[in-house]
């Protein structure tokens, strides 16, 4: 398996998408480190939008735990070369 | 299904001592002796904690946290599992903090009761099946009741309902001989195989905690303190089991999976693992310390099949704690 070099540092492609009413994004794609905590996504989500109140989940199946690593969360649920992540503002898959 | 019956009687005898910051009552109230279930999750411990502590507490808002020697607690970790991770030489009972005020928002998620609990136990249970099965319609699917039923089958540490209830999710993982045998017919084991044949490769949903030292201990005792979460390693990564191809659907004859030790499993996982997430500086490989499973340490030749059908937690993850002594790097 080929090491990666001791200089990269991972990004990962994170597609944000709105569920429900919630408000759509004008950007939408972004990358963020893959050793970030899946906390980031929320966060940045939240100011986005300036809501407290968001559900956050991957693939329109689970909500991850904030602490995840994206890059887990990546290797484990992304596809097409990103981790699609859904947001709404009120709960959407229970 | 013995084994399962152990893990789910397991409890950490804890003693928790309420903070000096919220004691208003001479003299302060002697500590709390209480058996956390393993398998639990501290802040449900608030029900016998509240009411034990109401006399001293300052008015105000309750927002309950634990802290063991000042390092706080990540409350969605099971009880079990921050005990083996942050007790190398286990401490009987463990001494523990509690807190009603002054929550570390920096450091831990917000939690606000029982809800939140129930709330990332649910969705780890649909990351666990998404990661088996590609999707997690079927713990989607379940009826509130089923759903609540299930949640308070692991609150209140009941096998029987819990194994009632999750045996309708149709949740396979890893074809096991040696479990397999024992369970009684009522009982949905792991490895259900349909007409067609065999699942030839499974993935087995595991959470690994990773810490590392630079020098060989003697004594567990003698192990640095984790003193931060950022000395952790959080890695979730699904470990891959394959089996012999080639099963003639017409013959009832099983060919077990290739049943790999259990070490030798956690031990390429975590490399693996490790070396993704290290990629940087750590060049020679880390050499695995200590592995805790359930507060086990697996034998060599334990087969991976049977510590995941017995060891995992009710989230259908295993968790697994692991030392590694990672060669110390020169200052550049």
């Amino acid at each position: 398996m080929a090491a990666e070099s001791p200089s990269s540092v991972r990004k990962v492609v994170v597609h944000l998408r709105a569920t429900g009413d919630a408000p759509i994004l004008k950007q939408a794609k972004f990358k963020i480190l893959g050793s970030d905590k899946f906390a980031k996504v929320i966060d940045f989500l939240r100011r986005q939008l300036h809501r407290d109140t968001l559900f956050v989940y991957v693939n329109s199946a689970f909500s991850p735990n904030p602490d995840e690593l994206v890059i887990d969360l990546y290797n484990n649920f992304g596809f097409d070369g990103k981790l699609v992540v859904n947001y709404a503002c009120s709960m959407a898959w229970g | 299904m013995e084994a399962q019956k152990y893990v789910w009687d397991g409890a950490i005898p804890l003693q928790i001592h309420l903070h000096e910051s919220q004691v208003t009552t001479l003299p302060p109230p002697p500590p709390a002796l209480i058996l956390a279930p393993r398998i639990g999750y501290l802040p449900l411990l608030a029900s016998l904690l509240k009411p034990y502590f109401s006399s001293t507490l300052p008015p105000g808002v309750d927002t309950i946290w634990f802290d063991y020697n000042g390092l706080p607690l990540k409350w969605y970790i099971p009880t079990g599992v921050l005990f083996d991770l942050l007790c190398a030489e286990p401490e009987r009972p463990w001494n523990l903090t509690v807190h009603f005020r002054g929550y570390p928002g920096t450091v831990l998620i917000p939690c606000e009761g029982e809800d939140s609990v129930k709330w990332s136990y649910i969705n780890s249970l649909k990351e666990a099946a998404y990661i088996m099965n590609g999707n997690c319609k079927n713990v989607m699917n379940m009826s509130q009741s089923d759903q609540l039923e299930l949640w308070h089958s692991v609150m209140n540490g009941n096998l029987e309902t819990y194994q009632r209830v999750s045996s309708k999710l149709k949740l396979a993982t890893v074809e096991d001989e040696h479990t397999s045998l024992c369970s009684s017919k009522s009982q949905q084991g792991f490895g259900e195989t349909d007409l067609a044949g065999q699942v030839k490769t499974g993935r087995v949903p595991v959470r690994l905690y990773v810490w590392s030292v630079s020098e060989d201990f003697d004594d567990l005792e003698d192990m640095p303190k984790v003193d931060s979460w950022e000395k952790i390693s959080y890695i979730n990564r699904p470990v891959e089991i394959h089996k012999e191809a080639g099963v003639d659907f017409e013959d009832a004859l099983r060919i077990p999976s290739e049943d790999v030790s259990s070490d030798k499993v956690v031990e390429d996982h975590v490399q693996n693992a490790y070396e993704h997430r290290e990629a940087c500086s750590i060049s020679s490989s880390a050499e695995i310390k200590l592995i805790r499973i359930q507060g086990i340490e697996p034998k060599l030749e334990i087969p991976f099949s049977w510590v995941v059908n017995n060891l995992m937690n009710p989230d259908y993850f295993l968790h697994i704690c692991v030392c590694v002594k990672v060669p110390q790097q020169n200052s550049t």
